[in-house]
């Protein structure tokens, strides 16, 4: 059962990595404005001559279609491309960028994640009260607030409060674990805030549809604690619309690390994907979205996994 | 013991400098696309190789004047087209070798060759060949005479001679003779260098290293600065360098820019084709305003050049255009007779000060009755509408140059490599390829005046502003000179003090 449906997924997850190529391929190339213009600048020597031999020696004069025809053809074959600009391996742009955004979503999602239960289970037993209220409305900003705002509020509170912390930047965790973790912590902040406040408040309604449950008035009348009623029976059934949305979360969270590298200056995949946009680099860029889109059916490929261990119905 | 490991560790401070030697950490807003110094034509990699990695024969000093650089001394010859260099002698690459006049002949032939395309090569059109007449003397002989040559020479570093063909290493592996050596270059995090032991001024570079942090937001760099994190914010503009003025242990040195901001008109369209029109619009625009409103204060109105170049710039009341009137704009488009009222569609680079200069370019020529439409853009469509010249209007700024004819024979004369305004002006064409030929400072200097007030009004770009330009450094760090192009040579004599 669990291999035929294994077998189904990766099915879907190479269609939609076909199609998300195409589409990337396509509207990369839409977009206005010219790989070659911006390489050689608006303020340099250029003859038509030399912006026609550089486009020939990147292969961008040929047409579209063509372009994509030999790209996929390599990329099934392993090979990515070089970086229009450096001229690297793209694979090797973006092993050198993986890390810190890899390090980054799951720091922010263990955060987000991890606090959301507790937080959505005391809001559903506060409910009414105006510890409740509170919460609720914290979470709503906490939904609207955008991380790259916040984490540039953060940094100037920083700034201000304790002007000699050094918290910018990124050092990887093999040169410096303690270093890596402090600067890690302000981003995976930013970027868990709006999962955080997304996932209590679904915690807290799902808590509150299992609370009003008969099975749970059973539980009560059985004589069972209120913490058993609520952690042990309440919450197993109120988790799985939590693992689904953890699942799409994770794609968010990718997104929003986008911006978040840009504001706290972590050399992540996020940073490669917007230098790549604005340079049309387009190999760099097409191989970068391929491995976040892979990620991200991957992940919700492990989500549909984890329902069958959480709820005996699935596993049937 | 314990004796033994203190000797160890004098002995390790010792000979990493002294114990004051550290690493100067700059943050930088945005990451080279390579590190060759002939190929590359972003600031983000000049401030990272030039002065520091590389040198060249000549180099400018903080007077913009021309001074010695690898060549200790050289001479012209009488009819202007043979110069001859003496090279200094103990001038090491980083990679070991000796500096030679050969290095030096192969780094003018790599930039000259059109398979490794350096965008440098116009600026030594002039020259036809280049000699190594013996281990420490360099010939230069030119087709014909060309004055900016010195100039022109301060841009051209000079490379090992092993790689006058090859494009690919120097992009990722910089080997120049300069105080700092390249060490490692993380891609979007940082480039680190390193001093160079062999360096030809020996009690020069005091410091151990340099690092280059590539941070895109500006909060964040002026935050890391607060922090101490970052020594410098090197040529910053007033927006993110006037809310640190007044930090605790940060010192802000400033000077005037060799760059401008300008709005270009396309010549070929009506009714800018009219050297009318183009009067009325250059006075109808208030500049002392704009530099109020867009640049918050920070800037000089100016002309053609730079008043930074002291010894070429026409002072901008010379130019009756420059006092702002608008009835006399307006008389001026009665006198074009052209039909009204005009509208025109302005590109705009997408840099911020560009976009405020933009719109208060806009509300003034709203005044004389000149409907223009901002389109903001992308940097790669505006970079393409620019070169081909898809435009009526256009807003942005440029580098500048040291010497005038770096910047005007490209810009202005007829065919141009930038002349994206297609203007002709066949008198100008005359002057600008005089003042090549002039030998004579002061005639140079009087041609280069004409030029400035034949094009400051009537021109095919309106020059609008000189920006001051800032670093922003900890008190700790001395030696720093601000420079108006922007180099960061004075790095080799940067100390940090503990």
């Amino acid at each position: 059962m669990i291999l035929r449906v294994a077998g189904q997924r990766l099915g879907d997850l190479a269609l939609v990595m076909l199609g998300m190529s195409f589409l990337v391929f396509a509207m990369i190339r839409l977009v206005p404005g010219d790989a070659v213009a911006i390489m050689l600048g608006a303020n340099t020597e250029v003859t038509p001559e030399r912006m026609a031999a550089l486009r020939a020696e990147l292969g961008l004069d040929q047409p579209m279609l063509v372009q994509y025809g030999v790209w996929l053809s390599n990329v099934l074959t392993g090979d990515l491309g070089r970086s229009l600009w450096t001229g690297r391996p793209v694979a090797a742009e973006i092993a050198g960028h993986v890390w810190p955004t890899v390090q980054l979503t799951v720091v922010a999602l263990v955060l987000g994640a991890g606090l959301a239960v507790p937080l959505g289970c005391l809001m559903a037993t506060w409910r009414g009260r105006w510890a409740d209220g509170l919460l609720r409305i914290v979470t709503v900003l906490g939904l609207t607030i955008p991380s790259f705002w916040f984490g540039i509020l953060m940094i100037l509170t920083l700034s201000i409060l304790a002007p000699e912390v050094q918290a910018l930047g990124y050092v990887p965790f093999s040169e410096d674990p303690l270093g890596n973790l402090a600067r890690l912590a302000l981003p995976a902040l930013a970027l868990a805030l709006p999962i955080l406040a997304n996932l209590a408040r679904l915690v807290r309604s799902a808590m509150l549809d299992a609370l009003a449950q008969d099975y749970i008035r059973t539980a009560r009348a059985k004589g069972l604690s209120e913490r058993a009623v609520v952690y042990r029976h309440a919450l197993a059934n109120a988790l799985i619309p939590f693992v689904t949305s953890v699942g799409i979360m994770t794609g968010y969270l990718l997104g929003g690390a986008i911006v978040v590298e840009q504001v706290f200056a972590i050399p992540g995949l996020g940073r490669l994907v917007l230098g790549a946009i604005s340079e049309r680099n387009y190999p760099l860029l097409q191989a970068t979205i391929l491995v976040i889109t892979a990620s991200f059916v991957l992940i919700n490929f492990a989500v549909d996994l984890l329902y069958a261990a959480i709820d005996p119905r699935i596993r049937a | 013991m314990r004796k033994a490991i203190l000797a160890a560790a004098l002995l390790a401070g010792g000979w990493a400098g002294g114990s004051q030697a550290q690493v100067l950490q700059i943050a930088v807003d945005g990451s080279p696309a390579g590190l060759d110094p002939h190929l590359v034509t972003a600031f983000n990699s000049f401030q990272v190789v030039s002065g520091t990695i590389y040198e060249a024969l000549t180099a400018i000093d903080r007077n913009l004047s021309i001074v010695p650089g690898l060549a200790s001394s050289w001479t012209v010859s009488s009819d202007g087209k043979t110069y001859t260099f003496q090279l200094r002698s103990g001038v090491r690459f980083h990679s070991g070798a000796e500096m030679t006049a050969e290095d030096v002949a192969s780094s003018i032939r790599r930039v000259q060759s059109p398979a490794i395309g350096s965008a440098l090569a116009s600026r030594l059109a002039a020259v036809d060949q280049a000699v190594a007449t013996n281990p420490t003397t360099v010939t230069l002989t030119l087709k014909e005479p060309f004055a900016g040559l010195l100039t022109a020479l301060a841009g051209i570093a000079i490379v090992p001679r092993t790689l006058e063909a090859d494009k690919d290493t120097l992009q990722r592996a910089p080997n120049g003779t300069g105080p700092f050596r390249f060490v490692e270059w993380q891609p979007n995090s940082f480039i680190a260098l390193a001093k160079h032991d062999g360096y030809w001024q020996s009690s020069r570079p005091q410091l151990a290293g340099v690092r280059y942090s590539i941070v895109p937001e500006s909060q964040t760099r002026q935050a890391g600065l607060g922090s101490g994190q970052f020594h410098m914010l090197a040529n910053i503009d007033a927006a993110t360098a006037l809310p640190l003025r007044g930090r605790p242990n940060v010192q802000i040195q400033d000077t005037l820019e060799l760059a401008y901001s300008l709005i270009g008109f396309n010549t070929s369209k009506a009714p800018f084709d009219n050297p009318k029109v183009r009067a009325a619009i250059n006075t109808a625009l208030n500049r002392a305003e704009i530099v109020q409103a867009a640049l918050f204060g920070a800037g000089v109105p100016g002309g053609p050049l730079s008043p930074a170049l002291k010894d070429w710039a026409v002072d901008v009341a010379e130019f009756p255009c420059y006092r702002p009137d608008p009835a006399r704009a307006r008389a001026l488009l009665a006198e074009a007779g052209v039909s009204q009222p005009i509208t025109a569609r302005m590109i705009v680079l997408p840099r911020q000060d560009i976009r405020d200069i933009a719109q208060v370019v806009q509300a003034q020529l709203g005044a004389i009755g000149i409907r223009v439409e901002i389109v903001n853009q992308e940097i790669g469509q505006f970079v393409q509408d620019w070169r081909n010249s898809n435009f009526d209007l256009f807003a942005s700024t440029n580098a500048g140059s040291i010497d005038p004819d770096d910047y005007f024979f490209r810009a202005f004369r007829t065919g141009g490599s930038t002349n994206v305004y297609k203007y002709s002006n066949p008198e100008l064409d005359r002057l600008l390829d005089l003042a090549r030929t002039q030998g004579n400072q002061a005639e140079r200097r009087a041609t280069y005046a004409q030029v400035q007030r034949m094009i400051a009004c009537e021109g095919p770009a309106a020059h609008i502003a000189y920006a001051q330009l800032f670093t922003a450094h900890r008190t700790t760090v001395r030696g720093f000179e601000i420079l108006a192009n922007r180099s960061l040579l004075s790095l080799g004599q940067v100390t940090i003090a503990p």
